[in-house]
């Protein structure tokens, strides 16, 4: 009786259940990268690294640096579990936060051309109905905004958007909606007494874009920036929420390396300029590169950028870091780096700029949360990164 | 345990089905924030059925543990059964409207509503889920309505709203998840004119 009831629950749990889409090969073709140097000295050190988190656990990885060698991406693992399909150099794939260097070049171009300055309060540009009731927003600058001086409550940490956003996992959340979850709450410190990350800053920053050019804040990165620099991998959510060709991504959310398909749930940063950029590692280095060897901005607008704070607490856990415009200064073993990283959900990337030896490296996966995180987010992660592509003595080519 | 326990010798104790109830109720599950919504979208079904057992009463309350048994569906991120025990607190009024609270303390066992993707010797195949155990805690306040208010054994109609927490959720990553489970449902007496 036991024994038919178990059958009888697993059947009807089993029916239940869904199963991932399966593609032809031909749905993640991409065109491949022409400058991906494959004698790159560090070729030998990358494949190992990529190798180590695919045995780690993690499903898909792509790895590229950029340095004096010039650029080579490396990928292994899977792109698509369902359809057994290995990951390629060229896929694209999310890259979530990494757009607020993005937003944050954006903002300091738009200040070049005489459309805005940084130290006008947000109220110069946004109707007051933006940021009624979001608590220190009215004074902020749109400086404070970018380098996370502001003291605006983050909408992501709330826990009711948190269990909201899980209570629909496919909903696709409009700005306004997001900002929702920071009014009527507290400031986190009263405006230019510290720094603390906030998703809401870049929300108002992307309606501050729309504001001063009239178009939609995500033309504006293609006009100024993927264009120009021939970003030919990049996007932006809102104009194709899930294109075709992106790689599938994946949560481990009851850390246990069980994974389930998140593609679509990334709904709350489509349209928003905290996230939704879809790119993948060889056009993050390439805009790093170009970005810290001032061929983006000014000098002025590059120094602005890299005017350092440093919180009054530091994380112990966490390399020593100082917020910029966009951007933020970590110290490691071998100096300082430049560095931003990004979630969506099944999704991570980073990419880090060591100034002192001219090398752009980016990574990113198709997976995260629980114990997906420790292995290619967290400090030691990020040490080992490190290590074997900055240290003095990279694992060269044999 | 003592709980559990005492309802156990109430279950097999008593010696006559025609004063157990049956509480049958569908509803709407949410991972939500309590008491910040009455209703959330989308609906995420659930149906659950139990009974109730006399315990102590009084003209204006009545204390009567509980048990239930129910399923969920929360679609794209999980589905679960589970066995709950609760020790309910009814305040009656004399027009047949009640305020209803209780305590509980269930077992949930999850499955994912998706295909699962499980690592083994360095790789991910597809596998069958195993489900994840967990503890689901809950408080429960809510209205009834009692359709012969001079009968202890009326039906009653009841509109429950029972926030409750998943634990363990995701060890190191999120403990605990709060959800609430919007109930409405029917107490009756299906062994009542049988037993007469």
């Amino acid at each position: 009786m036991g024994k038919m009831f178990q059958l009888l629950l697993l059947s009807f749990v089993c029916a239940c259940t869904e199963k991932d889409e399966v593609f032809e090969a031909s749905f993640y073709e991409c065109k491949s990268i022409e400058s991906n140097n494959l004698q790159h000295p560090l070729t030998n050190a990358m494949d190992v690294l990529a190798e180590d988190f695919i045995n780690k656990g993690v499903p898909g990885i792509m790895i590229s640096v950029r340095n004096s060698e010039g650029q080579y991406t490396v990928s292994k693992g899977k792109s698509d579990l369902a359809s057994d399909m290995d990951l390629k150099p060229c896929n694209s794939t999310r890259v979530g936060s990494t757009v607020k260097t993005f937003t944050a070049v954006t903002i300091l171009k738009l200040q070049e051309e005489g459309l805005l300055e940084l130290d006008d309060p947000i109220s110069t540009y946004l109707p007051s109905a933006v940021f009624e009731e979001i608590a220190n927003a009215e004074k902020s600058t749109i400086r404070q905004l970018l380098n996370h001086s502001s003291g605006i409550h983050n909408y992501i940490q709330d826990a009711k958007f948190q269990t909201a956003s899980l209570n629909n996992l496919i909903k696709e959340w409009q700005p306004e909606e997001l900002l929702a979850y920071s009014r009527g709450q507290n400031a986190y410190f009263a405006i230019g007494t510290d720094v603390r990350y906030s998703n809401t800053n870049y929300i108002l920053l992307g309606m501050i874009i729309e504001a001063v050019t009239g178009i939609p804040f995500y033309e504006v990165f293609k006009e100024k920036l993927f264009r120009p620099l021939d970003l030919n991998h990049t996007s932006f959510a809102a104009t194709d929420p899930v294109p075709d060709g992106i790689i599938r991504g994946y949560i481990d959310l009851y850390s246990n390396l069980n994974l389930i398909n998140a593609t679509y749930y990334s709904g709350w940063d489509y349209y928003s300029a905290d996230g939704g950029l879809i790119s993948n590692t060889s056009d993050l280095s390439l805009f790093l590169e170009k970005l810290f060897q001032g061929e983006l901005l000014s000098e002025t607008s590059l120094s602005e950028m890299m005017d350092w704070i440093a919180p009054n607490d530091q994380d112990k856990n966490g390399f020593e870091t100082f917020y910029g415009l966009g951007i933020f200064q970590i110290i490691t073993d071998y100096g300082p780096a430049y560095l931003h990283s990004g979630d969506a959900i099944g999704y991570f990337a980073s990419m880090v700029y060591f100034p002192n030896q001219d090398i752009t490296i980016s990574w990113a996966c198709n997976a995260n949360y629980g114990k997906i995180d420790a292995i290619v987010q967290s400090k030691e992660a990020m040490e080992q990164i490190f290590k074997s592509l900055v240290g003095p003595n990279p694992i060269f080519k044999k | 345990m003592q709980f559990a326990v005492m309802c156990c010798m109430l279950f097999f104790g008593q010696n006559s089905w025609s004063q157990r109830p049956v509480t049958l109720s569908i509803f709407n599950e949410s991972t939500a924030v309590p008491y910040d919504n009455l209703i959330n979208t989308p609906i995420h079904p659930g149906v659950q059925i139990g009974t109730e057992f006399h315990w102590k009463e009084s003209k204006h309350f009545r204390l009567y543990p509980s048990i239930s048994v129910g399923y969920m569906f929360h679609r794209k991120l999980f589905q679960g059964v589970y066995a709950n025990l609760e020790l309910g607190l009814d305040y009656k009024t004399s027009f047949g409207l009640n305020l209803k609270s209780k305590i509980g303390l269930g077992y949930l066992h999850t499955f994912s509503t998706q295909q699962e993707f499980q690592f083994n010797n360095g790789e991910y195949r597809s596998g069958r889920d195993k489900g994840n155990s967990r503890l689901m805690p809950s408080f429960t306040t809510g209205l009834g309505y009692r359709f012969n208010p001079k009968k202890n054994d009326s039906s009653e109609l009841f509109l429950l709203y029972q926030s409750w927490l998943e634990y363990p959720y995701s060890p190191g990553f999120i403990p605990l998840m709060a959800h609430t489970n919007l109930h409405l449902g029917l107490k009756f007496y299906p062994f009542e004119k049988n037993e007469r």
